[in-house]
């Protein structure tokens, strides 16, 4: 009898330490929504590649995180995906019936961003861009809710005539007249306002013209010797093909849309005349190395798949896109699901109070973060360049920073 | 963070020589000297509130920090506004992500920057990639209650009638224990070269060590060692030619000096604040050097000891001083110098101006003119429209 009780009492010792000594789970707090607005029908591949890196993030903090601690609750992220079609006025409703459905944070790709921040700053609703760089959507003084992690077009322009005026080149400022191509023409103007004699001609292209050939014959008269275009992958395409079959090997520079799989499909019938074809972007990589953002796209890709080009290389090796902008969304949400533990409440406005002191490490390796003066989750400095050979892409060799890249593998 | 590991690291070492000491071992043991680190107190550099974010530097970047603290006072000589001008100049190749702690209130990028700088709770941030050579420069807006207390220099302003006086006050001073024990006069004159050079040339100190033999015992009375400050300046009252001073404040002198200057209206304080070499304590008794005047005559082992402890003491005090905020680079020089200007008496107290712009009266005036000329012709214009 004695020694029943002393077992009882040895168990009930070691049940009371077990108990003690354990991680307490926090009780479940339930859902907490996050919207995300793209362009399902208007751009299908950026509207893909950010919806997934909303919800590999969503589902890691859900899943392998056991929720986002909230105070002393754990909630779950949900994500619910809205289509702007590309549409200012669509995106407007969307966000309309985000926040009726109680969303704490709009991930966009920047469509309507202008009109839309208003909306979501009467409930205090963060609006975080993930695509679009325009110089005007975020200003923290006067659009305190608005929040971007991609690349600037401010820094993309600064960084090509910090690259470009030292080769004396005499370039040639295309831009096409998409809401795109004019909010990039006004940071390139700004940007090269310093050199004009760096400038052969600033030109409007028409959005959308399969055929360039009379105004890229005017640029090849007026002297230039690169090719600067800010536009649409579809614009794009039409510069190359209008220049490379009238035989005018200029190099041509691009904006982050040089990327777009749609130039290479466009053009795969001509894959020389996407050699040389140079973009800027945001790094995928960070000086730590390339292992962060490697993990992460084997993530990405066992969730989703690869991203196909649907092109191939000349050894027949099929080429995929390396999912960047993916990457910025991802960010994104770990830094909501951050504040939402900082702040230690789902108000929205406690919230996007504390996006501005919470710190992440990226899916490349980088740290992410905003604050009160700035609320770029990419600075200047990381862009880079990359010039396509053979379909793929390596970052250039004449620039401080592209040289210290890697290349990331794009064939499988 | 430097000083805090320096004073682990450098504590460790005493306790091991002290206890070696203690097992009666009659051989002679290497005691660490002060210098370059600890520093004996956790401020400057400034402080924040909150955790700093991980900071990252590449492995081949290093980071200068130069400095400028530009501190309002009010017309009796109290602490209202205080801006630090920091200017980082980054070498080297690579990634830099650092966070500086500070009781920040804002801060903006002041000219010459080719970065901007974040703000966060008590944060400042810098983020990029340097391609070989970077400036990073922030005017930092500093809450001037919590700055105050570490601000090198103390002003009083005080009026007798027509006279003004103006007391500067090294507010440095702090107190550290010595140690003592049996050592060598030629080791302790070559050591004390040794800090002399070092200090004549403005350089760090670099770490030392001197040779006891048996205990090492450390006095239970501190002794008040401070960051030895050139000041240089003028007293000004409007009309009058201005009183100008220029002192060293410790080194073996007083560490308060007053002026004063006789005539009406508000007085102007404007004083240039550095932290100075030691060189007055440092200065070998009727030889060139330390060495020479251990070998023309006897100087005792405990004068010398004290002498290079007390003033090792002041130069890793004056190096202290030297970084008002913290340099991200641990490793990185860092320079300060403190500025203080009398605000004019229309600047309210923690309202954040340029530094340097210690005016503002007249534009003040200007504006209140602008107002009632505008008020006056307003009303004229409305009793000639009545009349027409």
């Amino acid at each position: 009898m004695r020694r029943s009780a002393a077992l009882l009492a040895g168990f009930a010792l070691i049940a009371v330490l077990a108990g003690g000594c354990g991680k307490q789970s926090a009780a479940s707090g339930g859902n907490i929504l996050v919207a995300v607005d793209v362009p399902v029908t208007g751009d299908p591949y950026i509207a893909q590649t950010i919806k997934h890196g909303v919800q590999l993030a969503a589902s890691n903090v859900s899943g392998t995180s056991g929720g986002v601690l909230v105070g002393q609750k754990s909630y779950a992220l949900k994500t619910k995906l809205y289509d702007n079609h590309g549409s200012a006025r669509q995106a407007v409703e969307d966000t309309r019936s985000a926040l009726g459905a109680g969303a704490v944070a709009i991930l966009t790709d920047g469509t309507g961003a202008a009109a839309t921040w208003q909306l979501a700053q009467q409930k205090g609703v963060p609006v975080c861009i993930t695509y679009d760089g325009a110089s005007g959507l975020v200003d923290p003084s006067k659009r305190p809710n608005v929040f971007r992690i991609a690349p600037t077009d401010h820094g993309i322009a600064f960084r090509y005539a910090e690259y470009l005026i030292p080769k004396g080149l005499k370039i040639g400022l295309l831009h096409d007249d998409s809401g795109y191509g004019q909010e990039g023409a006004s940071d390139l103007q700004k940007a090269f306002s310093r050199n004009p004699r760096s400038v052969a001609l600033r030109m409007t292209l028409p959005a959308g013209s399969a055929d360039l050939s009379a105004q890229i014959l005017r640029a090849r008269r007026s002297g230039a010797t690169a090719l600067l275009a800010w536009a649409q992958p579809s614009t794009i395409a039409a510069v190359l093909t209008a220049a490379r079959s009238i035989g005018w090997n200029v190099p041509v520079y691009t904006p982050p849309t040089g990327s777009d799989p749609y130039i290479r499909q466009r053009l795969a019938d001509h894959p020389s005349w996407i050699d040389g074809l140079t973009f800027a972007s945001s790094r995928l990589t960070a000086e730590v190395g390339t292992t962060p953002f490697e993990n992460f796209e084997a993530q990405y890709e066992s969730a989703y798949g690869v991203d196909k080009v649907g092109v191939k290389t000349s050894a027949g090796q099929p080429v995929v896109e390396p999912p960047e902008f993916a990457m910025y969304s991802y960010d994104c949400v770990n830094l909501l699901a951050a504040a939402l533990t900082r702040a230690g409440s789902t108000d929205p406005r406690k919230v996007q109070a504390a996006l501005n002191q919470v710190t992440t490490i990226g899916a490349n390796g980088d740290e992410r973060g905003f604050n009160q003066h700035n609320h770029e989750g990419v600075v200047d400095d990381d862009v880079y360049f990359a010039r396509f050979h053979d379909m793929t892409y390596a970052p250039v060799k004449d620039d401080p920073l592209s040289s210290t890249l890697p290349a990331i593998p794009q064939t499988r | 963070m430097r000083g805090i590991l320096g004073s682990a690291v450098g504590l460790g070492v005493v306790a091991l020589a002290t206890a070696a000491g203690g097992s009666a071992q009659p051989s002679g043991q290497q005691v660490v000297l002060p210098g370059p680190v600890p520093y004996p107190t956790d401020s400057p550099p400034l402080l924040g509130k909150t955790a700093l974010p991980n900071a990252y530097l590449g492995p081949l970047l290093h980071i200068a920090s130069g400095q400028r603290v530009f501190v309002g006072v009010d017309s009796e000589g109290r602490v209202a506004r205080v801006v630090d001008r920091q200017r980082l100049l980054v070498r080297g190749k690579g990634d830099y992500q650092v966070a500086i702690s500070a009781p920040v209130e804002d801060v903006r990028a002041a000219a010459g920057s080719e970065s901007e700088p974040g703000l966060r709770a008590d944060q400042v941030l810098w983020a990029g990639f340097s391609p070989g050579r970077k400036v990073l420069a922030a005017d930092v807006i500093l809450r001037p209650r919590a700055a105050e207390p570490y601000l090198p220099v103390r002003l009083k302003v005080r009026r007798d009638g027509d006279r003004v006086t103006l007391t500067a006050t090294n507010a440095t001073p702090t107190g550290e224990m010595l140690y003592a024990g049996t050592t060598s006069p030629p080791e302790l004159a070559r050591l004390l070269d040794e800090t002399r050079r070092a200090s004549l040339a403005g350089r760090r100190l670099a770490a030392a060590y001197a040779t006891f033999v048996g205990l090492v015992r450390v006095p239970k009375q501190k002794v008040p060692i401070e960051a030895p400050l050139r000041v240089e300046g003028e007293l000004r009252l409007p009309g009058q030619a201005p009183v100008s001073f220029s002192r060293t404040l410790g080194d073996g002198r007083p560490l308060s000096f007053r002026v004063a200057a006789r005539g009406g209206g508000t007085p102007k304080v404007h004083l240039l604040v550095r932290p100075s070499p030691v060189v007055r304590l440092l200065r070998p008794p009727g030889a060139e050097t330390w060495v020479q005047a251990v070998r023309r005559r006897s100087l005792p082992a405990p004068f010398l000891l004290r002498r290079l402890i007390e003033t090792r003491m002041r130069l890793v005090r004056a190096d202290q001083y030297q970084s008002f905020l913290s340099d991200p680079d641990v490793d990185g020089r860092s320079r300060s110098v403190y500025e203080y200007d009398t605000l004019a008496a229309s600047a309210s107290p923690g309202v954040s101006a340029a530094p340097g712009d210690v005016g503002g009266g007249t534009s003040a005036l200007l504006v209140v003119a602008i107002t009632l000329g505008s008020v006056v012709l307003a009303g004229g214009g409305l009793v000639l429209w009545a009349h027409l």
